[in-house]
């Protein structure tokens, strides 16, 4: 009998420690819900929907059409490649502020820039670059008056690939500064030491023991600037108006736009956003879970 | 029996002659106290060195008191519309009380139920083909397709669509904006179509964008949307933008750079916005009141100070209302003379071509 | 670890050259609004102009709450999943991934439909209502960067050892919070502010379609029909932006106690 009662209170217990816990969390699940998820919810379902309100899958086909799928393959493009730039040289700015000896201000100055670099961008950061590297930029026309090396003969056009990805770089490193710099932070001395007591040189201690500590935290940091460009429209606008067809651009043209206007198919472009980033989340966290295997 | 009629005729006398004066009288002095009593007015997309705007609204809040409240001045015709919509229900500050859309805005506004019919007092002296019978909405000024050219590095200015192509404007020609969802730089596509199709309107939507497509291989189109800024730094030498906006932006610089606006020869076409009161105006008398001042006298020649050519031009000039440094500013009247208003029903074909039909024909996917 | 320095050293040169180069250019251009000279009109112009000074200031009041507001939701929430509910991680993690995406016009127009002035809630019925549903809208948007950079702080701890410690000697659960767990993850929190700070100034489609006076509006306004000033405003918001972060950084060096190092 007693053992029964010991056992019902312990689940008592147990109960009111569940409910406790999952009331934790509760504010931040209600702003969440007013403030995100209801206010998009409308995003969702108008994605289902035609003009005249009735469900339909007309949008979702419309999202496969040869253009739709070929702004979406680009901006997949343009994300990757600006969120990898972002992530190898935010990383090493990231170990160069922590662990490169430097005199502390360089520190403090150098985060806080990275705190304005990292939402400097559309119309300032496209003109900041025009001003540099366009046709009549301040580089260019420096390398041909002083060294006689006339850029755009060789091929470079800011207005391409590789200048819209050289632009989105110029927040994506910032971020990962940001965000990476608190991580290595928290890399401890004495693995360091330990690992040098058992004789691992520079590589291996890097290969084998930071990296894998640090894996998560790159990981979600690259995660979260890939989403950040995939999101990004005002820079690619206002770098390439109207010759790069990202998906932001194609959403805006048909939630805002004068003509095209098919506010549904723009919530169903938007809808294709987020199952993107719910993909790349997915592949994140099933490999930080393998990393995290051994801790814990 | 005889004095009934006679005070039924003496009535009729007078509702004549008041309605007669109606027409050229200052709006009523019910109107103007029911505007005062809601006490502001919500205005969107007005920037103010468009069409002057910075004056007329000014000129309007010292004659009747009124406060504006101006939501983003940024916004497209699009942008406009889905503010009425989002808006609905809204009587707080972010809904719009009046709104100034491109032509083919005005029907599909009627058709949403999204706007409310108001006819100002000056209701005959406005053009029939533009504005709506029912009085839904109503044109307010035109103004036709341009070129802005930075005469610091253009040393021969272009004087039709067809130079465009020629070698020496290399990397320097520009629209105003996306030619997939904004209304002025779809109209200068279909100008420039226009003019390489010799006159023939239907076939305008398509030769535009060939012609584009030849502009983009040659090298001459710059991607980049053409303002004030990129055109002082550079970028974009030669925009194609309605002429009040390339008068006032060339004003804005003061000599740096030197500017010419030109009004290319053939392919000219003539831009028709539109007044309309939202459905759902918080405020609806003062919107009754604003569209008396935009429609009278003053805020026509308010509109013309900023280059734009109101609706009632013609009326005004015939009066002779319209003060001759006015008429100097702009350019001279022959290019107007040839402008080509497009219909509705041509203006909603050549959109749909052209928007439709920009990235496969001249938006090269960005390698 | 000489090799090390000079490696450091290159990485931030190399850096700090891509970063101000671009700043450079747009500041020599800011400069030629007189014909044929360097002058500082252009930013004259800019700053005997009032709205500057009174949207800036609007946008400065609106980041301090939001940075202050939001660490206070996302420390608690990030420390509770990480003690508690280890399971609700991922969900967490994706909706802090969600405002990234989700565009902020779609944001605004679901907040004015949901929360007009005829709804039950209506924020926008009042001016303070509006401010208070911008701030909302500011701190949903800067949730990913704080919940990214908090929780990577937090990584570097053990927060259920900490807790315990804590406990045993009879600490209450806000004790705990403010007294241990935030002064370690301050890294964290100082990294979202800086970021949240950037994004308020910047921030233009929320106050705009909320018609709130804030700075983005007034940069965009400006930068639609002005040639020298847009540029010129660029550099000021930028300096303003950075000083504002380096007092940040000094203040929280002198109101909280650095942790003791391990």
């Amino acid at each position: 009998m007693i053992k029964e009662t010991a056992r019902m209170s312990a689940s008592k217990a147990d109960l009111n420690r569940k409910i406790f816990d999952w009331l934790g969390i509760a504010p931040f699940m209600l702003f969440a819900l007013m403030f995100l998820v209801v206010p998009t919810l409308y995003l969702v379902t108008g994605a289902f929907q035609n003009a005249a309100g009735e469900w339909t899958l007309e949008n979702i086909r419309g999202l496969f059409t040869d253009k739709i799928l070929a702004s979406f393959s680009i901006s997949i493009r343009i994300s990757l490649a600006s969120a990898l730039g972002g992530a190898l040289i935010g990383f090493l700015m990231s170990w160069a502020l922590v662990l490169g000896g430097l005199p502390s201000w360089v520190r403090s100055l150098v985060l806080t820039f990275c705190g304005v670099a990292s939402n400097f961008a559309g119309v300032p950061l496209a003109f900041a670059f025009l001003a540099t590297l366009g046709r009549m930029g301040l580089v260019t026309l420096l390398l041909r008056d002083w060294f006689g090396i006339n850029l755009y003969a060789t091929g470079f056009n800011l207005l391409s690939f590789l200048g819209l990805t050289l632009t989105y770089m110029y927040f994506q490193i910032p971020l990962m500064v940001l965000i990476v710099t608190p991580a290595i932070d928290g890399l401890r001395k004495e693995w360091r030491e330990a690992a040098e007591i058992l004789g691992a040189n520079i590589f291996q201690y890097w290969t084998k023991v930071a990296l894998p500590i640090l894996f998560p935290s790159i990981m979600g940091s690259f995660l979260l600037l890939f989403a950040n460009a995939f999101g990004a429209i005002a820079t690619a606008y206002a770098l390439t108006g109207s010759s790069l067809n990202i998906v932001p651009i194609q959403l805006y043209a048909q939630i805002r736009g004068d003509v095209l206007h098919n506010a549904n198919l723009g919530y169903a472009l938007a809808f294709g956003m987020i199952v993107i980033t719910g993909i790349s989340n997915v592949i994140y966290i099933f490999l930080r879970m393998r990393a995290e295997r051994w801790q814990k | 029996m005889i004095h009934h009629t006679r005070r039924l005729l003496s009535l009729s006398t007078a509702v004549l002659v008041a309605s007669s004066s109606l027409a050229f009288a200052e709006p009523s002095a019910e109107l103007i106290a029911a505007a005062k009593a809601e006490g502001k007015l919500t205005t969107i997309a007005l920037p103010h060195s468009w069409c002057g705007y910075g004056d007329v609204i000014a000129g309007f809040k010292a004659k009747y008191g009124l406060e504006i409240n101006e939501l983003n001045p940024d916004a497209g015709s699009g942008d406009e519309i889905e503010a009425i919509k989002a808006n609905k229900g809204n009587t707080g500050d972010q809904a719009p009380d009046v709104i100034d859309v491109g032509l083919s805005f005005g029907p599909s506004a009627k058709a949403e139920g999204l706007i409310q019919p108001y006819k100002v007092s000056t209701w005959d002296s406005i053009p029939a083909e533009a504005k709506d019978a029912d009085g839904y909405w109503y044109g307010d000024y035109y103004g036709v397709m341009s070129f802005l050219v930075n005469k610091d590095l253009v040393k021969e200015s272009p004087k039709d669509w067809a130079d465009l192509l020629k070698p020496e404007f290399a990397n320097m020609v520009a629209l105003s904006g996306d030619p997939r969802t904004g209304n002025q730089p779809i109209v200068a596509v279909f100008a420039a179509g226009l003019s390489a199709a010799g006159g023939d309107i239907a076939k305008a939507g398509e030769a535009g964008l060939n012609f584009f497509k030849e502009l983009n291989e040659k090298g001459n189109f710059v991607p980049v949307t053409g303002k004030a800024a990129p055109f002082a730094q550079g970028t974009t030498p030669i925009i194609a933008a309605w002429d009040y906006n390339a008068l006032s932006w060339g004003d804005s610089l003061k000599g740096n750079p030197p500017f010419e606006v030109i009004v290319p020869s053939s392919g000219v076409v003539a831009g028709v916005y539109v007044q309309a009161i939202s459905a759902f105006a918080p405020h609806p008398n003062a919107a009754k009141l604003w569209m008396e001042y935009l429609y009278s006298d003053e805020g026509q020649l308010g509109w013309l100070k900023g280059y734009c050519h109101p609706i009632r031009f013609n009326d005004l000039a015939a009066n002779g209302k319209i003060p001759k440094e006015l008429l100097d500013k702009l350019p001279p009247a022959e290019g107007y003379a040839k402008a080509i208003f497009p219909t509705l029903d041509e203006q909603a074909t050549f959109k749909k071509t052209i928007t439709e039909g920009w990235d496969k024909v001249v938006g090269a996917a960005v390698q | 670890m000489k090799t090390n320095k000079i490696l450091a050293w290159f990485v931030v040169a190399f850096g700090a050259t891509y970063f101000i180069v671009p700043l450079l250019a747009t500041f020599e251009f800011s400069l030629r609004m007189r014909r044929g000279e360097y002058s500082f009109d252009a930013y004259a112009t800019v700053f005997s102009d009032v709205s500057f000074r009174e949207s800036f200031s609007y946008s400065i009041a609106m980041a301090i709450a939001t940075i202050a507001f939001g660490t206070l939701l996302v420390v608690p929430t990030a420390y509770w999943v990480r003690l508690r509910l280890p399971q609700m991680r991922p969900v967490v993690e994706f909706i802090t991934l969600m405002p990234l995406v989700i565009p902020a016009i779609v944001l605004v127009f679901g907040y004015l439909r949901l929360y007009n002035s005829s709804s039950m809630i209506p924020f926008t019925g009042t001016t303070r209502g509006t401010d208070l549903l911008f701030l909302f809208a500011l701190m949903t948007l800067s949730l990913p960067y704080t919940y990214r950079s908090i929780d990577a702080s937090m990584r570097a701890i053990d927060v259920a050892t900490l807790t315990e410690a804590a406990q045993s000697l009879g600490a209450s659960w806000t004790t705990i919070l403010f007294k241990c767990i935030f002064p370690n993850v301050i890294s964290g929190v100082l990294s979202g502010a800086f970021i949240t700070f950037a994004i308020v100034i910047g921030e233009f489609t929320i106050p705009s379609l909320l018609n709130r006076p804030a700075f983005g509006p007034y940069l965009q306004l400006i930068g639609a029909n002005r040639a020298y000033e847009p540029p010129a405003l660029a550099m000021i918001a930028f300096a303003m932006t950075w000083l504002s972060m380096g007092a940040i950084q000094l203040l929280s060096r002198f109101t909280i106690s650095a942790p003791a190092k391990p």
